[in-house]
C-alpha cells in the first residue's frame, strides 16, 4: 500500500499539469517561434540578429560582463567565506544570516542604492568634488562599471553562501597539514582548496552567471539605453518596436546560454580521475 | 591569512554589501525636492509621502495578494510533490523532477513574454490571473525544494503507525507528516512570498496601465521623477524584508532552507 | 488457549516490485500464543509481519484472523497493533498523545480515553512522563510508550518488530520480563520478530525459523535449541560445529573428512556439535590451537583441524591449552545433534 505507483502519480499531476500548461508549453511555442520565418522555418532570425551589430555587441557585452561579476564574485567570494569560516561557531551564524540579508531585500531597493551613491549628485560625486579630485561631477551612472558593481552586489551574496558551505566541508587541517609540507598560501589555495571545494565554486558560479546574463533590473536602472543587456534589449524590442521575430530569438539566446553556462559548469564541478 | 586581515576583508566585504542600503535609508530621510546624499536637511516626509501615491498603495496590494495568492497554489500544488517525491517510486521519476523544476532554470523574463502571447492574448485572460499563473509557475520548485528537505527529517513509519491505529491515509499525512514539517511550509511560505514580491522580469510583460506589481511600479517611477520618495519606499522595503527575515530565523532558522 | 488456528497464512507469497521475498508460506497461530519470527535479515520475517498488519498487500495467498479472511481489508480497518523497531512515536505529540491516538481515532468518549491512557501508562510504568514529548525520553522509556500506544487499543494481534534491538544489554533483559508479564496479563496473541535466537528462546512459546522467504523449522524453544531440523538451524542457534555425514565420514565444506569416532543411525545427513560438547584433550582427532578466550565460567578454544575451524569449550577449573599448541579433541556422535536431512 505504501508503494503504489497511482498514488504517487496522483500527487504530483496537478503540478505536472499546471506546471505544463501555465509555464513549459508556452516557453517552448515561444522558443520555436525563434525559428519561424515568413516563409517556412529556419534560422534566418538568429543571422539576422547577429549580423545586427546591436544584437552582437549586447550579446557579447552580456557574456563579457556575467563573466567578470562571476570572476570578481569568486575571488571576493573566497576571502569572504574563508574570514567567516574562521570565526567562531556562533558568531558564524550571525555572519551567514547578513550574507543572505541582502538576498531577501528587493532587487529594486538595492539597485536604486547604486544610482543615489552613483548619480551625478550621488555621494561619489559630492565626494570627488568636495575632494577638488574632478570640477565637474563625473559620469559615472549608465556605464558598463555601474552595471558590473550593481549585478556583483546583487549576486556576490549567492557565491559566498556557496563557498561557505563547501569550505565548512573541507576536511579538518588539511589547510595546516599543506602548509607544514611547505606549501605557500598560493600553492595551498591552488593545490588544496581549490581542488576541494570545486563543487561549491561551480555551485555558486552558476548561479552568479547565470543571475548576471538573465539579469534585468540593474541594466535597466544602472545602463539604461546605452549599457544594454539581452533582458533590456529583448524588453525594448517588444514594447518599443513591437518586434516579436527577435524578441523570441533573444529569449532562446538566453534559454541556450543558462543551459549551457549550467551545463559546462556541472561538467567542471565532477572531478576527472586521474 | 591573519585572522586581522580576514576580519578587515569581511568588513569591507559586508560595507559593499549592506552599505548602500544605509545610504537609502540617510537619502529617503532628506527635506529636500530632489535626491541626493548627503541629504539636504534631515525630515521624515517623504516616508508619508510614499503612502500618498495612489499608484504605490495599489500596487502594494497588488504585490502583497499576488505574493500571498501564488505562494499558497504553489505549496498546494508543491507539497504533494514533495510529499510523493520522499514516499513514492515516481514513473520518470528524473523526467518528472526534471519538468518540475524546469521553471527555475528558465529565464524569467521569458516565461512573462510566453504568457502574453500565447496564453494572455489568445484566451483574453486578465492580467492579474496571468501574474498569478506565472508567479506560481516560479514558486513551484522553491515549495518543493524547501518542503522536500523538512520531509527528508522525517521517518516514514509514523504514517504506517498512524495507520494501524485506525487512521486513513489521508488522516495519517495531516495528523502525522503535516505537523512536523510545519516549519519547513512556513519557511517556504516566507521564501516564496519574497521571492514573488520581489520578482520583477515576470511580471514585465505581464502588467499595464493601471495593473502594476509594486517593484514595476517603482522602475516606472524612477525613471520620471528624481525626488526621494523611491529611497524611502526602498528604505521601506529593505525594513520589511529585514524584519520578515530576522523573525523567520528566530522562529524557523530560514538560512537552513535557503 | 483454543487449538483452533487464529491468524493463519495460507500459501502467502510476498515480494516488492514483483521480487519475492516469501514464498508460498503457512503458519497457523493459536489464540494467546506467543510466536517468535527468527531469521537473519532478508529472511521474510519482516515482510511477513507487515504483510499481516496490511502494510503489505500479498502477491498471492490468504490471511485470516479469527475465522475471517482478511487478505484484503485495509490496515486501518484489521485492528492489529504494531511496535515498529524504530518505535515510530509521533514526534510532536506528548506521551499521552501518543497513546491516545488509537483511541480518539475510534471516537472513544473522552474521560474513557483519559481512563484507559492513564491505564496504559502505569502498565508500562511511565505515570508521570503523560506531558513529555518523545524526544525528551530515554530509548527504554519510548519503547515502553510505543507498547502501551499498541495495546491500548486492545487490538486483537500485536507485532513487535525486532523491538529490543535499539535497547542496551541490560535494558534488554528488563524489557523482555516486561513483555513476557504484559503478554501473560493481557492474553493477547503476538507475533515477535527478531535475528536474536536468544531472545527468541526466551520469550516465545513457539519460534519459526525463516531463511530465504521459507520456513525452516517451526516448534517450542526447546525443539528448536535441542533438535535442529537443518544443519541452517543448527548454525543459528549456536551449533558452531556442523558435518556433513557420508560414508561413514565428517565431511567438512572446503572437501576435507575425517572418519566417524563412532557408528550412526544411516539416517543422519548431519552431525551438529555445541562448543562444550566437543571433548577436548582427548579423542582422536588433533588440531592446533588458533586461540582462546576466557569467558568466565568457561575458556573458548578456536582450533584449526583438517576439516576447518572447531570452536570448543572447556570448563576454566580444567588446565588450559596455550595457542600454538597442538591438542587432540573427540567429536563424539553421542554429544552430537543428529539432523535428518
Amino acid at each position: 500500500m505504501f508503494t503504489s505507483r497511482t498514488t504517487g502519480l496522483m500527487l504530483v499531476l496537478p503540478a505536472v499539469v499546471f506546471i505544463t500548461v501555465g509555464f513549459l508549453a508556452p516557453v517552448l511555442i515561444l522558443l520555436a517561434q525563434s525559428l519561424r520565418l515568413e516563409d517556412g522555418w529556419g534560422i534566418g532570425n538568429y543571422l539576422a540578429f547577429m549580423n545586427d551589430g546591436l544584437g552582437r555587441e549586447v550579446f557579447w557585452r552580456t557574456i563579457k560582463l556575467a563573466a567578470l561579476v562571476t570572476l570578481a564574485a569568486a575571488v571576493i567570494g573566497y576571502v569572504a567565506a574563508w574570514a567567516i569560516v574562521e570565526t567562531r561557531p556562533e558568531r558564524r551564524g550571525v555572519l551567514v544570516g547578513m550574507v543572505i540579508l541582502p538576498l531577501m531585500i528587493s532587487p529594486v531597493a538595492r539597485t536604486y542604492a547604486w544610482l543615489v551613491i552613483l548619480g551625478r549628485t550621488g555621494f561619489l560625486n559630492v565626494l570627488i568634488t568636495n575632494l577638488g579630485l574632478s570640477e565637474e561631477p563625473l559620469r559615472l551612472l549608465f556605464t558598463e562599471t555601474a552595471v558590473f558593481i550593481g549585478l556583483l552586489q546583487l549576486f556576490l551574496p549567492l557565491m559566498i553562501i556557496s563557498l561557505v558551505s563547501a569550505l565548512e566541508n573541507l576536511p579538518r587541517d588539511v589547510v595546516p597539514a599543506a602548509q607544514t609540507l611547505g606549501a605557500g598560501w598560493i600553492a595551498t589555495f591552488f593545490k588544496v582548496i581549490l581542488p576541494l571545494t570545486r563543487e561549491g565554486l561551480v555551485i555558486g558560479g552558476t548561479l552568479v552567471f547565470t543571475g548576471s546574463v538573465t539579469a534585468y533590473i540593474t541594466p535597466a536602472v544602472l545602463g539604461g539605453s546605452k549599457v544594454l543587456m539581452l533582458e533590456t534589449l529583448l524588453y525594448q524590442r517588444v514594447s518599443v518596436a513591437n518586434d516579436f521575430a527577435s524578441a523570441s530569438v533573444i529569449a532562446a539566446i538566453l534559454m541556450v546560454t543558462t543551459l549551457a553556462a549550467n551545463r559546462l559548469l556541472r561538467r567542471l564541478a565532477t572531478p576527472r580521475r586521474r | 591569512m591573519s585572522s586581522r586581515m580576514g576580519g578587515l576583508m569581511l568588513a569591507l566585504v559586508f560595507l559593499f554589501l549592506i552599505g548602500p542600503f544605509l545610504i537609502i535609508i540617510a537619502a529617503g530621510m532628506s527635506a529636500g525636492e530632489t535626491l541626493a546624499f548627503p541629504p539636504q536637511g534631515l525630515s521624515l516626509r517623504w516616508f508619508w509621502a510614499v503612502f500618498e501615491v495612489e499608484s504605490f498603495r495599489a500596487s502594494f496590494v497588488l504585490s502583497i495578494g499576488l505574493a500571498v495568492g501564488a505562494t499558497l497554489l504553489a505549496l498546494v500544488l508543491g507539497v504533494p510533490v514533495a510529499y510523493a517525491l520522499a514516499r513514492y517510486p515516481l514513473p520518470g521519476g528524473e523526467a518528472m523532477s526534471t519538468l518540475l523544476t524546469s521553471p527555475v532554470i528558465v529565464p524569467a523574463i521569458i516565461v512573462g513574454l510566453a504568457l502574453l502571447r500565447y496564453v494572455v492574448i489568445p484566451l483574453d485572460l486578465g492580467i492579474i490571473p496571468a501574474l498569478f499563473v506565472a508567479h506560481t509557475a516560479l514558486l513551484v520548485p522553491y515549495a518543493v525544494r524547501v518542503v522536500s528537505a523538512s520531509l527528508a527529517n522525517l521517518r516514514s513509519d509514523i504514517e504506517e503507525a498512524a495507520v494501524l491505529l485506525g487512521a486513513n491515509r489521508l488522516q495519517a499525512f495531516f495528523l502525522t507528516v503535516l505537523p512536523n514539517i510545519r516549519n519547513g511550509i512556513l519557511a517556504a511560505f516566507i521564501l516564496g512570498f519574497v521571492t514573488s514580491f520581489n520578482q520583477v522580469p515576470v511580471s514585465l510583460f505581464l502588467t499595464g496601465p493601471g495593473v502594476s506589481t509594486l517593484p514595476i511600479q517603482m522602475l516606472w517611477y524612477m525613471e520620471f521623477t528624481y525626488d526621494p520618495s523611491i529611497a524611502a519606499l526602498s528604505a521601506l522595503l529593505a525594513l520589511m524584508s529585514m524584519a520578515i527575515v530576522l523573525v523567520a530565523e528566530r522562529f524557523l532558522g530560514l538560512s537552513r532552507y535557503v | 488457549m483454543s487449538d483452533a488456528a487464529f491468524l493463519d497464512l495460507a500459501g502467502l507469497s510476498l515480494g516488492y516490485d514483483g521480487r519475492p521475498a516469501v514464498e508460498a508460506l503457512d503458519l497457523s497461530i493459536k489464540e494467546g500464543e506467543l510466536v517468535a519470527l527468527l531469521g537473519p535479515s532478508g529472511c521474510g520475517k519482516t515482510t511477513t509481519m507487515r504483510a499481516v498488519a496490511g502494510l503489505l498487500q500479498p502477491m498471492g495467498g490468504r490471511i485470516t484472523l479469527g475465522g475471517r479472511d482478511i487478505t484484503r481489508v485495509p490496515a486501518n480497518r484489521r485492528n492489529i497493533g504494531l511496535v515498529f523497531q524504530s518505535y515510530a512515536l509521533f514526534p510532536h505529540l506528548s506521551v499521552f498523545e501518543n497513546v491516545a491516538f488509537g483511541l480518539r481515532r475510534q471516537r472513544t468518549p473522552k474521560d474513557e480515553i483519559e481512563r484507559r491512557v492513564a491505564e496504559a501508562v502505569a502498565m508500562v510504568g511511565l505515570t508521570g512522563f503523560e506531558k513529555r514529548l518523545p524526544k525528551e525520553l530515554s530509548g527504554g522509556q519510548q519503547q515502553r510508550v510505543a507498547l502501551a500506544r499498541a495495546v491500548v487499543v486492545r487490538p486483537r494481534l500485536l507485532l513487535l518488530d525486532e523491538p529490543l534491538s535499539n535497547l542496551d544489554a541490560r535494558l534488554r533483559l528488563e524489557m523482555r520480563t516486561e513483555l513476557r508479564r504484559l503478554q501473560r496479563e493481557l492474553g493477547i496473541t503476538m507475533v515477535y520478530v527478531t535475528h536474536d535466537q536468544e531472545e527468541a528462546l526466551a520469550l516465545a512459546d513457539r519460534i519459526v525459523v525463516m531463511r530465504d522467504g521459507k520456513i525452516e523449522q517451526m516448534g517450542p524453544p526447546e525443539a528448536i535449541y535441542e533438535t535442529p531440523a537443518t544443519d541452517f538451524v543448527a548454525r543459528f542457534v549456536g551449533f558452531e560445529n556442523v558435518f556433513q555425514v557420508k560414508d561413514g565420514q565428517l565431511r567438512a565444506g572446503n572437501g576435507a573428512a575425517l572418519p566417524l569416532q563412532a557408528p550412526v543411525d544411516g539416517g543422519t545427513a548431519w552431525l551438529a556439535w555445541r562448543p562444550h560438547a566437543v571433548e577436548l584433550g582427548q579423542g582422536p582427532y588433533e588440531g592446533q590451537v588458533l586461540g582462546t578466550s576466557y569467558l568466565g565460567q568457561s575458556v573458548e578454544y578456536l582450533i584449526e583441524s583438517t576439516v576447518g575451524p572447531i570452536k570448543a569449550e572447556a570448563p576454566a577449573a580444567l588446565p588450559r591449552h596455550e595457542a600454538g599448541r597442538t591438542v587432540a579433541f573427540g567429536l563424539p556422535p553421542a554429544t552430537a545433534a543428529a539432523i535428518p536431512r
